[in-house]
């Protein structure tokens, strides 16, 4: 068996860990590039979501890399996402692949059963918890990086320095690796040379899943919020999927309950994918945070409920919308970025003024 | 005496007359808003981000010429009527979403209909929305019932006469069809029998559907819809295409769609909205599915709110010249 899998942020790393511990063949297709997503584009359904077209273009690649199995999550739910794999099967299949494909209509231990080469309880056990450590890991690293690259004297350096920390975090075999390479490049990124004008803007990043993880797909958001000297708050991440612990799932501690409960006045419902916690996330945050860019592809229903929502709350966190699809070019979203990034040192000058 | 307004969009087409007898028994007025016409539209469009999609658009334009009529408007979240089959985003915000954009508003009357809750939940929400009537949970319970019965009826009669929603609706309660039928009789032999799928609030909403069915009868066509199939029908056909259902109206597009390519019909119609989600996929499996019989035509069309009728009408005429086109050669073959 050798096992595709699609891209989603950096959650490769942590996937790579796992199947290393557990000795499966894992065909990961190459970063996502322009080309997995014209081959994605080529074909989808003209007025799917972005995250399709691109996880079809990575499978594409996958399949092109001799994987023979693709595992596609996804359970009953009122976003498109749980359609996914039928279609995406479909799709690959009239393109003449053969392949296997692994799917959660039996369950989530159906597929991990499907793909540890029968491997032991405690084996499986042991190699998740090292894949949600790396990936820990990796949340840590980032939320210092949001914060160094606001301030950061030479512009670049703090972003350099976090890429080889995801590659030292990647190759780290162990534990004490692990830690070794984090504490190393925590150390590094808070010794960079930083300037000291006052304190930076916060800017929360919300919305649809793939796209605030996914930095192709979201066009290096973070960075280019980072270049502009704007310290990024982001509570969607890959890690709050995996917190198991059950202590904090059953006081409702995690983020994701927090903006839920916050959103109850406005939207008492789920209505499937992040729309919900967009909407929460607006009214938790309007005190802390200076701004909110809201990220979704192109034909979100949840997001598009989310956002119709979001312009009647009492509470008046500036919301810049950003929607991506294919043809979204990255020079549009950087204007807008800075035409948002003044509008809120503006705001914020006059409040100063004002209290002055 | 009380009176609910009740929105003709969206869900109104599949269950309207159960609706409007459980308000009836429990002695409420219920006042059903004009057919669409442009205006109403437009003013829906106004308050809503652009990317929404046409049938919200045209529901939020429903509901505001009721904002002044009624005392109630009758907004259900339909989250799921089917084990693990879930509803669209669309549906399960509804009544929040409305509420955001219309301020206005009247008091909603709003239920949460979610079967994987289990049904002492589907009761209680039941029994507190006949609450805003009568304490009395005997009479509510009686109520639920003849509008249960009241929406069996309204699916047989639909599946047993060949009849359209609207005209279904016609027949039960006395609301009259937006625009009553020109022609007089079918032809004895129509000229095609052509199957039209999509959601009923698209097909049947004679404004943003242009007239389809209408016109199509008028050109001496029969037309199939979903609703003339049994559910078996539809349920057999979803199984075999897709195997289980995801989307709670997935039968009225990827199962009449299944069921019209293989059932002898000279073409099948897809409607759908721009930026439909569950469409998008759903009208994308029965167009790979007619690629791969290569039996019957099939054409999908995209409607939103700025849809000409011209366009449309050009693209129905290409259409049906290639079907007249086909069913002459095979006549020419046969002789």
């Amino acid at each position: 068996m050798r096992l595709g899998l699609t891209h989603m942020g950096s959650i490769d790393v942590a996937v790579r860990a796992m199947a290393r511990e557990l000795g499966i063949d894992l065909v990961m297709p190459p970063p996502t590039t322009q080309r997995t997503l014209s081959l994605g584009v080529k074909y989808s359904p003209e007025t799917v979501c972005l995250p399709f077209k691109l996880q079809l273009g990575n499978m594409i690649e996958a399949l092109e890399l001799g994987a023979d199995t693709l595992v596609m999550p996804g359970g009953p739910g009122p976003c498109r996402f749980g359609y996914y794999h039928k279609v995406h099967e479909l799709i690959l299949r009239e393109l003449g692949y053969k392949f296997h494909m692994v799917t959660q209509d039996r369950g989530i231990l159906h597929i991990v059963k499907c793909v540890t080469n029968g491997a032991s309880t405690r084996k499986v056990i042991t190699a998740f918890r090292f894949g949600i450590a790396k990936l820990k890991t990796l949340e840590e690293l980032e939320r210092m990086v949001h914060k160094i690259r606001a301030v950061e004297r030479n512009k670049g350096e703090a972003t350099r320095t976090y890429r080889d920390g995801i590659i030292a975090i990647d190759n780290a075999g162990d534990y004490q690796a692990l830690n070794r390479a984090k504490r190393e490049h925590l150390q590094k990124l808070m010794n960079l040379p930083t300037i000291t004008s006052p304190a930076p803007l916060k800017v929360g990043v919300t919305g649809e899943f793939f796209i605030v993880i996914d930095p192709f797909a979201n066009m290096d958001i973070e960075i280019e919020l980072g270049k502009l000297g704007v310290e990024v708050r982001r509570p969607i991440s890959a890690g709050e999927w995996v917190r198991l612990n059950p202590f904090i799932h059953a006081l409702k501690l995690r983020e994701k309950d927090k903006s839920h409960k916050a959103a109850m006045p406005y939207l008492s419902r789920h209505v499937g994918g992040d729309g919900l916690q967009s909407v929460g996330e607006k009214v938790l945050h309007t005190r802390d945070w200076d701004g909110i860019v809201h990220l979704e592809p192109f034909g979100c229903v949840p997001e598009i409920m989310a956002r119709n929502i979001m312009l009647s709350t009492k509470e008046g966190c500036p919301v810049l919308n950003i929607i991506y699809d294919e043809h979204t070019g990255k020079t549009g979203v950087i204007s807008r970025l800075e035409a948002f990034i003044d509008m809120l040192h503006r705001k914020k000058r006059r409040q100063v003024e004002i209290c002055v | 005496m009380i009176r609910i307004g009740i929105p003709r969009a969206l869900l109104y087409y599949q269950y309207y007359p159960m609706w409007q007898t459980f308000f009836h028994e429990l002695g409420a007025e219920v006042v059903v808003s004009p057919p669409t016409t442009e205006t109403v539209l437009s003013s829906g469009s106004s308050r809503v981000v652009a990317e929404t999609c046409l049938p919200v658009k045209l529901f939020l334009g429903h509901v505001l010429t009721l904002v002044e009529q009624c005392d109630y408007i009758f907004i259900p979240a339909i989250r799921s009527v089917q084990s693990k089959v879930y509803n669209c985003s669309k549906f399960l915000g509804l009544p929040d979403m409305t509420k955001a954009v219309i301020p206005e508003l009247p008091p909603i009357l709003d239920i949460d209909i979610d079967i994987n809750k289990g049904k002492r939940k589907l009761y209680q929400a039941i029994y507190q929305l006949g609450r805003h009537f009568t304490w009395n949970p005997s009479k509510v319970r009686s109520a639920s019932i003849a509008a249960w019965q009241a929406h069996l009826n309204y699916r047989q009669l639909m599946s047993d006469s060949g009849l359209t929603p609207p005209q279904a609706i016609e027949r039960i309660s006395g609301i009259p069809k937006p625009e009553p039928k020109t022609h007089s009789s079918n032809p004895t032999s129509p000229q095609a029998t052509v199957a039209i799928i999509g959601h009923p609030y698209l097909l049947y909403d004679e404004h943003i559907s242009h007239r389809l069915i209408h016109r199509l009868e008028q050109a001496h066509n029969r037309v199939l819809t979903p609703e003339m199939l049994t559910t078996q029908e539809l349920e057999s056909a979803i199984a075999r295409l897709v195997g289980r259902a995801y989307w709670t109206y997935e039968e009225e597009v990827v199962g009449a769609g299944e069921h019209y390519l293989k059932s002898g019909t000279d073409g099948v119609i897809g409607i759908m909205a721009f930026g439909c989600g569950p469409d998008s996929l759903m009208m994308d499996m029965v167009r790979r599915q007619a690629t791969r019989l290569r039996t019957t035509p099939f054409m999908s069309l995209t409607l939103d709110e700025h849809t000409a009728e011209a366009g449309v009408v050009t693209r129905l005429e290409a259409f049906f010249d290639m079907i007249y086109r086909k069913k002459r050669k095979q006549v020419e073959i046969c002789v």
